[in-house]
């Protein structure tokens, strides 16, 4: 352990984001590098417990006080190292995962937790920035060639795994850019796109195979997948959204939250879109339904594009500002969550149920809600109506898209619509596994690469009868 | 009472080499234990307690049905206030407050004793529903009773799978009036004790209002002596005690273990003979004067004239030796003040107080650990280094006023004890002098620095580290 009371002599320190007025007027990424000396200082932080409980939280189990450790001693290739040993994308975790890990610190108890995401970003930037991440493709080859469905967090790190292990992957996009999620959900002053471009150039070095713009199940048939490949890996995610069938749902300026951030980062990226498909927010009363990350992220995107007001609605009720008894330490707790996003401008307004949406000339200009109680009963008297010219519904996801390969390989299902595998993650059809959020459900990035970690083990041991992957 | 402590558990001190190497599963050593008490018929004498990493009902009636009659809790009282197993104990650096002296860190200690009590009672609710399932009433019926566990095969995989647990589970028979737990319990005769007859004299004289002087033999299965006198002093006059010398025994003979423990402030007892281990141990004030035998012509500075162990967790008094000590001499001393004329390894271990003067050889391990406190060694042949250690001591040279504390002592030991080898170096002490090194804690010599600028006060006496 580096500093035994480092936790003593330090506070944690904030992350430092640039001022609203200006990085709304851009889609660059919204904060500051941290200084070198900073992120040791704050390492020094991490008490080393016997039973650290940030690898409790962390679903891919990160050695944190081992390179909070290494970090704070300024041996930053060692930080790494054990930082790679666990996670396959660090880069992105480091910016975007909202670190259950420092949830369950025990700093978190009676004091402020570790800077543990930004000690992270920090350590893999310095990496990058220094020039010692190399590619390292495997040694030995084992002959094996296994198809990865998907090109998100969940199949990159499921790639990553299997070709660190000497197997040929070869990785299938529908998309005509890999990345997933993190490329078309994931706005650009979240994630700046050069970031997933610089980790994919790494993969293609190391001799992973990246097959845009095809569709597995379409463009590339399920029983070629079969013969060609001696496991397949399904990682395509759950991107369905969910549907608010109600009275004017069929106006137009209505639209799925996800659908907006893909043209939204289409859009960033020097995409030209066609007229009639535009879907921009300048001048225009944005409403964003749906509480959550990709609520959040709308309103973060109509900001940029000079929306002239946005109002956030969520249905249930507003969620407590600290950590409450119904979410002791070290469970990750539900508590309100202020955005960079939020804290650039906006209402947000909860226990709000929307009743009907109310248009003129086929274009959605009202909507007609009311509030709920705690029983999310109405409120009588509580109707009211909200402008707007825009509406996005970002109501969650059901699940994955089945026609295509699942409905093409007869892949049993979960009464979800999840994927259904077996704790090996393998599913109905011999030797095709599933990994993800099209196995689990909508979830974290942290998680996405937990199963894609979790399924690489298990093929590479199907494949081979042993392995030499870590379990997570 | 047998302690069949499993290598399981652990304090967060422990090292990880010992969490995870060392010790056995307290499984094996209580079935081992309770069969092989029941083998020679003695197992109705004893309580068997076992601990390590208990924590549930299950365990309890396991530990039970192995033989155990008390269960120890260690961990899992301490998580039940607040304990997030930082293993930091060892630090004083514990961000939870449990296991620190510092201001700060103290603050953030949550805990209640009602947890315990809460956590404890779930423990005893669940063995009870464990007991009520296989249809036992107490406790007691349960002890032993390896007929009510069986082996999960189905959980056993790999080079577990082949492990025979029959002679865990074995039940001997039991012969005539034995049982499968505790029923009969021992008659320490207490009543007996020496202590009793100085009691009744002290009595007798404090009635009068006058101190005693009363000259009694001893002999090694006298034991603990002075520990219920000193009892019986400290209820009455409390801490305090009476004045030095109020009571004053000379014995003479070989007493047994822990003479003179706890001994009261006002009581002196002079021995004339030899003793056993644990001399003076936690000793609270009063006086321990020995030497040998008057008849005898042994030199006192060759020759070992108290067991091991002395003055262990010494709190104040004074001690006056006339020969050599043996091993682990005033470990965790915190106010004594002692004179001795040798002793073994590890002496003035922990000590974080007081004064020891040691006027011949020591042992190796001198001063380990010691955070408190002055060692003065007279070491004419200057090796007394070899045998320190130094990790929180260092060796000084001794000031004016170290010479005056140490003639002072001197003049004691020589006076209590009549010791030659004393006398001699007493009376030369122009010359012997400047053989005699200062041990000093180096944290304890920071503080009395500071304190020295603040205010000149007189070292080592009253500080309790």
């Amino acid at each position: 352990m580096g500093d035994q009371s480092g936790f003593l002599k330090t506070g944690r320190k904030k992350t430092f984001y640039r001022p609203v007025c200006e990085r709304i007027l851009d889609n660059k990424e919204i904060s500051f590098p941290r200084d070198t000396d900073i992120s040791e200082e704050q390492a020094s932080r991490c008490m080393d417990c016997g039973t650290p409980f940030c690898h409790w939280g962390c679903p891919i189990g990160n050695y944190i006080p081992e390179w909070n450790d290494a970090l704070y001693q300024k041996q930053w290739t060692r930080a790494v190292d054990l930082l790679h040993a666990c996670n396959n994308l660090p880069e992105m975790t480091g910016r975007l995962c909202p670190a259950p890990c420092e949830y369950s610190c025990v700093l978190e108890i009676n004091d402020d937790p570790v800077t543990i995401r930004e000690n992270e970003l920090d350590i893999i930037e310095h990496a990058f920035e220094t020039g010692y991440i190399k590619p390292a493709p495997p040694l030995k080859r084992t002959g094996k060639n296994i198809a990865i469905i998907g090109s998100g967090p969940a199949g990159l790190s499921c790639a990553d795994q299997l070709n660190r292990a000497g197997h040929t992957v070869k990785i299938y996009e529908k998309d005509d850019k890999a990345g997933g999620m993190l490329r078309y959900g994931i706005p650009d002053f979240k994630l700046e796109k050069r970031l997933i471009d610089r980790r994919l150039d790494l993969y293609i070095k190391e001799g992973i195979e990246l097959v845009t713009g095809v569709t597995a199940g379409i463009d590339v048939k399920a029983e070629d997948l079969l013969d060609g490949f001696d496991a397949v890996c399904l990682a395509g995610g759950a991107r369905e959204p969910w549907d608010l069938m109600i009275e004017g749902r069929e106006l137009n300026g209505i639209y799925f939250a996800m659908d907006y951030l893909v043209q939204s980062n289409r859009r960033t990226a020097g995409e030209k879109i066609r007229s009639e498909e535009l879907i921009d927010a300048k001048g225009k009363r944005v409403v964003v339904i749906g509480g959550g990350d990709t609520g959040s992220d709308c309103v973060g995107t109509a900001h940029r594009q000079g929306a002239s007001c946005i109002v956030q609605i969520e249905l249930l009720p507003k969620p407590h500002e600290k950590r409450n008894e119904n979410y002791p330490w070290p469970l990750y707790p539900m508590i309100l969550k202020t955005t960079t996003s939020h804290e650039e401008g906006g209402e947000r307004e909860w226990s709000v149920s929307t009743r009907k949406f109310i248009g003129r000339e086929g274009h959605v200009r009202q909507l007609s809600c009311v509030r709920l109680d705690e029983s999310f009963r109405e409120i009588s008297g509580s109707a009211f109506t909200i402008d707007a010219d825009i509406v996005f519904l970002a109501l969650g996801f059901l699940g994955p898209d089945h026609n295509g390969i699942i409905e093409d390989l007869l892949i049993s299902c979960d009464e979800r619509g999840n994927v259904l595998t077996g704790s090996d993650f393998m599913t109905s059809s011999k030797k095709v596994f599933c990994a993800g959020d099209m196995r689990r459900g909508q979830s974290l990035i942290v998680w996405a690469i937990s199963e894609g970690r979790k399924a690489a083990y298990f093929i590479d041991l199907f494949l081979m009868g042993r392995t030499n992957l870590p379990f997570i | 009472m047998i302690l069949i402590s499993g290598g399981d558990g652990g304090t967060g001190a422990s090292p990880w080499s010992s969490i995870r190497n060392a010790g056995m599963p307290w499984e094996l050593g209580i079935s081992e234990t309770h069969q092989t008490l029941i083998l020679n018929n003695l197992r109705s004498r004893v309580r068997l307690q076992t601990d390590g990493q208990l924590r549930t009902g299950r365990d309890v009636a396991i530990a039970a049905i192995l033989g155990a009659d008390e269960y120890g809790f260690g961990t899992a009282i301490l998580v039940s206030i607040g304990c997030v197993m930082l293993r930091h104990c060892n630090l004083n650096n514990c961000s939870v407050g449990v296991a620190t002296q510092d201001e700060q860190l103290r603050k953030r200690y949550t805990g209640l004793p009602e947890y315990i009590m809460n956590y404890l009672k779930f423990v005893a609710m669940e063995t009870r529903e464990i007991m009520a399932s296989i249809g036992v009433r107490s406790i007691n019926e349960l002890i032993g009773r390896t007929e009510f566990l069986d082996v999960n095969r189905d959980m056993l995989n790999g080079k577990t799978k082949d492990i025979d647990f029959s002679r865990i589970l074995y039940k001997p028979e039991i012969k005539g009036q034995d049982a499968l737990f505790q029923t009969s319990f021992q008659d320490h005769g207490i009543g007996q004790v020496l202590d009793n007859e100085l009691i009744r004299r002290v009595k007798k004289a404090l009635k009068k209002s006058e101190g005693v002087h009363e000259d009694l033999t001893i002999r090694n299965s006298d034991r603990a002596v002075g520990a219920m006198l000193s009892g019986y002093v400290c209820r009455i006059y409390g801490e305090t005690g009476l004045p030095d010398d109020t009571i004053y025994f000379r014995f003479k003979g070989t007493a047994g273990q822990s003479f003179g423990a706890w001994l009261a402030k006002g009581i002196t007892f002079e021995l004339e003979g030899l003793a056993n281990d644990y001399v003076g141990k936690g000793i609270s004030g009063g006086k321990i004067i020995i030497y040998p035998d008057k008849r005898s012509n042994y030199k006192t500075e060759e020759n070992i004239i108290i067991g091991n162990t002395n003055f262990y967790g010494a709190i104040s008094g004074e001690a006056y030796i006339a020969g050599i000590a043996g091993e682990r001499f005033c470990i965790r001393n915190s106010g004594l003040n002692a004179v001795v004329e040798g002793v073994g390894d590890h002496a003035c271990e922990y000590m974080t107080g007081g004064r020891v003067i040691v006027l011949g050889k020591t042992g190796r391990n001198f001063g380990a650990g010691m955070s408190g406190g002055v060692a003065y060694v007279y070491d004419p042949e200057g090796s007394f280094s070899d045998y320190c250690n130094l990790d929180m001591i260092e060796i000084i040279e001794i000031s004016d006023d170290d010479i005056k504390a140490i003639k002072k002592m001197l003049y004691n030991h020589v006076k209590f004890t009549g010791s030659l080898y004393a006398k001699d170096i007493f009376d030369r002490i122009g010359q012997t002098a400047g053989s005699f090194v200062k041990v000093m804690p180096l944290e304890y010599k920071k503080l009395i620095e500071a304190s020295k600028s603040a205010q000149k006060m007189d070292i080592t006496e009253d500080y309790d580290g």
